[in-house]
């Protein structure tokens, strides 16, 4: 079936996990990510400049730079410049532990479209329960460090039944640390969070109460900040897929490419593929018929998502 | 393998409606390049990425 894919030369949108190293280790990681983490055929720096190259001169206009924790790599900020100053749009993900004004600053030379940082929990009790070794007051901190040098704020909140409660107060701290965004949905079975679902996983009683809180307070800071919860799950944004698959690339740390956040399958290598060859092979998988079917068994069980990151090379591909 | 058929969907105003032409093998398309106003609504519509 023909889709818009086929019509676009480049991406839309990179989604960049530069590393699976981390400085926290959270129990709701959809990456597997922890300290020591760190792939052991990651992208050296040389090869992440190549294909930040590659993507600014194929135009793509947007790109995330995530982890992991980008910003324990070494030439994160070199990257994020070495995008930025083509043109490149940046998202950069980040739990806030190391960004402080001196990065805010070289950042803020840059296109910016945001800076996204974690807050999982309003009291330091809760969220170092759900990011052991995390300190709130430094993300609070980052926070203010992306307020003061003018660039773009935007939260995300991983429910958890260790958090959830404070979700509230969260809201009301997002738009208080100058916030024009609240993300949020439901936890995703991937990674350290699908090994410890049933610590993590909230009650069903709990979502109610969760999208009730949502809902009144979209209400009244709606006008403030954008609220974004819709699609609630990834099973949601599987189904959608089926019929206008994103145009949007997942790179992992090692320079694969997964042709779905949920799905375990590799189309492409940017370590021996060109950008364009990549997005041809993306483009090919979103039309093969055992990557539809993965994709609709994903789309109604989250089950298949706990799969996610044990990574498998598509036959179709050239990896 | 056979002839390819790709929607292309232009977004000049004159070609307001979607075409369909027959790609064969190892011909080149006439590909969009990708806008940044295209994007926000697909980044938002995956949890994965708007709130790992």
């Amino acid at each position: 079936m023909a889709n818009r894919l086929d019509s676009l030369r480049a991406p839309l949108f990179v989604s960049w996990q530069i590393t699976r190293d981390c400085d926290l280790c959270c129990l709701h990681c959809c990456t597997d990510s922890a300290p020591g983490k760190r792939l052991p055929d990651e992208l050296t720096a040389q090869e992440a400049m190549r294909i930040a190259n590659e993507i600014a001169s194929n135009e793509v206009p947007y790109v995330m730079l995530c982890g992991g924790e980008p910003l324990v790599v070494p030439h994160f900020l070199s990257l994020a410049e070495t995008l930025g100053t083509a043109g490149v749009q940046l998202k950069i993900e980040t739990n806030g532990q190391r960004f402080d004004a001196r990065v805010a600053e070289r950042l803020a030379r840059l296109p910016i479209r945001s800076i996204q940082i974690s807050l999982d929990g309003d009291s330091q009790e809760v969220y170092a329960r759900q990011r052991p070794g995390g300190v709130l007051a430094k993300a609070h901190e980052a926070c203010r460090a992306v307020r003061a040098a003018g660039l773009p704020l935007e939260i995300t909140f991983a429910p958890t039944r260790l958090n959830i409660h404070e979700a509230e107060a969260v809201i009301c701290r997002a738009r208080a640390l100058g916030a024009f965004r609240f993300n949020t949905g439901k936890l995703m079975r991937i990674g350290t969070a699908a090994r410890l679902w049933s610590k993590v996983q909230p009650s069903a009683e709990q979502y109610e109460e969760y999208r009730a809180v949502l809902d009144r307070q979209a209400n009244i800071l709606g006008r403030e900040m954008e609220f974004c919860y819709s699609p609630f799950t990834l099973g949601e944004a599987l189904s959608a897929c089926l019929t206008e698959p994103p145009a949007t690339l997942l790179v992992l740390p090692n320079g694969w490419v997964k042709v779905a956040a949920a799905l375990p399958e590799i189309c492409a290598d940017l370590r021996r593929e060109s950008l364009t060859e990549a997005w041809g092979a993306y483009c090919g998988a979103w039309r093969d018929e055992a990557v539809l079917a993965a994709v609709q068994r994903a789309a109604v069980d989250e089950l298949h998502h706990s799969d996610a990151n044990n990574w498998r090379r598509l036959a179709i591909s050239k990896v | 393998m056979g002839n390819t058929k790709v929607n292309l969907q232009g977004e000049k105003k004159a070609e307001e409606k979607a075409t369909t032409v027959t790609i064969k093998p190892g011909e080149q398309l006439d590909w969009e390049t990708p806008k940044l106003e295209d994007v926000s609504e697909q980044v938002m519509a995956q949890p994965y990425i708007r709130f790992t």
